[in-house]
């Protein structure tokens, strides 16, 4: 049972890296640097794709990440037991809401929002299909994840260590604040992690706002602009169309290996952050 | 005093991000719920899909999604429950960390990388063209860490004391599995199952290629080319096409049903979970 499993995923991951050379050799690291992607003319620059990857999850991040530390903080820290067990429950039943829900909320809603935003700033976009929305969109989606991993990394701080902070005169805040959070950093750091390596690889929610527009300059305009990421470009008809030609069945693989060595890089780095805090316990 | 306002203020931001945050939930799960179930009625659960989505119903789609969810799970029940026991019985240390590791990685591949390696697996070297067992199976390999963590977390929750006296009334290792591990563990690999059962019904980007259509399948008759409709494929279908305001009310009627077959398999698999880590915490 176990040897099928280690077969399988032994062989999937020989095939992603067997299967990429093809690309890889005809565009070496223009692969990675030019912003140039067309089956037709055989070229496959995915650099416009990395940087959507990349923008649309930092941008998630950089909202969700202050607004989940600091809920988690409350969760672990200054309430109850009981309300802290339901409000995890709450959490974690959210975070298993389907992808496509959340990406069906965001063509009905946060797209107009959105539009609505560009309105008012006076930005000149043909639709609110942007990486912006996409950025928004995974923001709400990666909170519960970050909010509960932060919160089992602060309850993991020995309660000794709360205590003497404490009885040396220090508030609640300060406690929290000089010993708690520095304490758990590693935990916290591994949920920040966890929470980018789900933001890059999904794929359903991002497809329907992000725009789906190739090979857009890389500049913070594009932000704001219609764009194209790695999941969502696998997630489109081409995967289909590629599957006639070599070489760009072996580009659409190449994309398939990068986008899994970027979330395999953040998940084991974020498990060795959290074992780490785990056996220092 | 510069202090105590600190306190305060450190307070009251927690506070109410916390509050932030679940507001923000409730509103998404409301609007999705409420709006869904004004979309509900008997035929539209009860119906096949008429006029590309504006009409009719889902019967098919719900359907399709029990096929893969039913697909996944007698396949991955039958492994993890494997898997879990090799791991606490008879694995040696360097092979269960690489076991675990494998299972780490395996939860954490993206789900359109598990969609693109199951079209070039099934569709393309087995020629199976869409078919919803290529589906099944590879849901049943995106859950499998889920149901594996849950059995051997209740697995390592069983007493030692209770193994050893199984051993020392003089049982083989088999009979220990049969006899204690495999009983006791049983609510373990349950909780596991409605976890992954949540997930696998939900999933949309692993059957894109490989198992879901939007239109023309009703129940498979064979294998090979035996595509299926599926929950989460027709919200997906149909959200493209929001503009159309007649497509609306199949949306939120379909995302309604989606939640609520996801939200109650994870529910129902809460008090299970809070009573292994009761018993996990107090060895």
């Amino acid at each position: 049972m176990t040897a099928v499993v280690c077969l399988a995923v032994g062989g999937a991951v020989l095939y992603l890296v067997a299967g990429s050379l093809t690309a890889l050799r005809q565009e070496g690291w223009a692969f990675f640097t030019t912003a140039r992607w067309s089956y037709r003319h055989g070229e496959f620059g995915a650099a416009s794709m990395l940087f959507g990857s990349i923008a649309v999850a930092l941008m998630a991040l950089l909202l969700a990440v202050p607004l989940a530390i600091a809920a988690a903080v409350f969760l672990s820290e200054m309430c109850s037991r009981r309300v802290r067990v339901a409000l995890k429950v709450a959490v974690e039943l959210l975070a298993g809401i389907p992808s496509v829900v959340y990406g069906l909320l965001g063509v009905l809603f946060l797209r107009d929002w959105i539009a609505a935003l560009f309105d008012r700033a006076g930005v000149d976009a043909l639709s609110a299909d942007t990486l912006l929305t996409a950025g928004v969109l995974l923001a709400v989606m990666v909170l519960p994840t970050i909010a509960t991993l932060s919160d089992d990394a602060l309850h993991a701080v020995p309660r000794v260590s709360r205590e003497a902070a404490r009885g040396l005169g220090l508030t609640r805040a300060e406690t929290i604040a000089t010993v708690v959070v520095p304490h758990a950093a590693p935990g916290l750091i591994g949920a920040v992690l966890l929470g980018f390596g789900r933001a890059v690889g999904e794929t359903i929610a991002v497809f329907l706002v992000v725009g789906r527009a190739d090979n857009r300059e890389l500049s913070l305009n594009a932000l704001f602009d219609a764009g194209q990421t790695i999941t969502s470009k696998l997630g489109g008809s081409e995967t289909n169309i590629a599957a006639g030609d070599p070489m760009h069945g072996s580009a659409m693989i190449a994309l398939g290996l990068v986008l899994l060595t970027l979330v395999l890089c953040a998940t084991l780095a974020a498990e060795g952050l959290r074992g780490r805090l785990a056996g220092a316990r | 005093m510069k202090r105590r306002a600190f306190n305060v203020g450190f307070t009251a931001v927690a506070a109410l991000a916390a509050a932030a945050s679940v507001a923000l939930f409730a509103a998404i799960l409301g609007t999705v719920l409420w709006r869904g179930f004004d979309a509900l009625s008997w035929s539209f659960v009860s119906e096949g899909m008429r006029a590309a989505g504006a009409e009719g119903g889902i019967v098919y789609q719900i359907a399709g999604t029990a096929i893969l969810v039913l697909t996944a799970v007698a396949a991955a029940v039958p492994l993890a429950a494997g898997a879990g026991v090799w791991l606490v019985m008879y694995a040696g240390n360097a092979a269960k960390r690489a076991f675990e590791a494998t299972l780490h990685a395996v939860n954490g591949i993206p789900s359109i990388v598990f969609g693109l390696l199951g079209f070039a697996f099934f569709f393309e070297l087995l020629g199976l063209k869409k078919s919803w067992l290529a589906g099944g199976l590879l849901l049943a390999l995106m859950i499998l860490p889920t149901l594996v963590v849950a059995f051997v977390e209740k697995l390592r929750s069983i007493p030692q004391s209770t193994i050893h006296a199984a051993f020392g009334l003089g049982l083989r290792r088999g009979d220990v599995v049969r006899t204690v591990l495999l009983p006791q563990g049983v609510s373990g690999l349950l909780t596991g199952t409605l976890l992954g059962i949540a997930r696998a019904a939900g999933e949309t980007a692993p059957i894109l290629f490989t198992a879901a259509i939007f239109s023309g399948a009703t129940i498979p008759t064979g294998i090979a080319d035996n595509p299926v409709l599926a929950l989460p494929y027709h919200i997906f279908v149909l959200a493209q096409d929001s503009f159309d305001p007649a497509m609306r009310s199949g949306m939120w009627g379909t995302a309604a049903v989606l939640v609520v077959l996801v939200t109650c398999a994870s529910a129902l698999a809460i008090p299970l979970r809070l009573k292994i880590g009761e018993e996990a915490a107090r060895e």
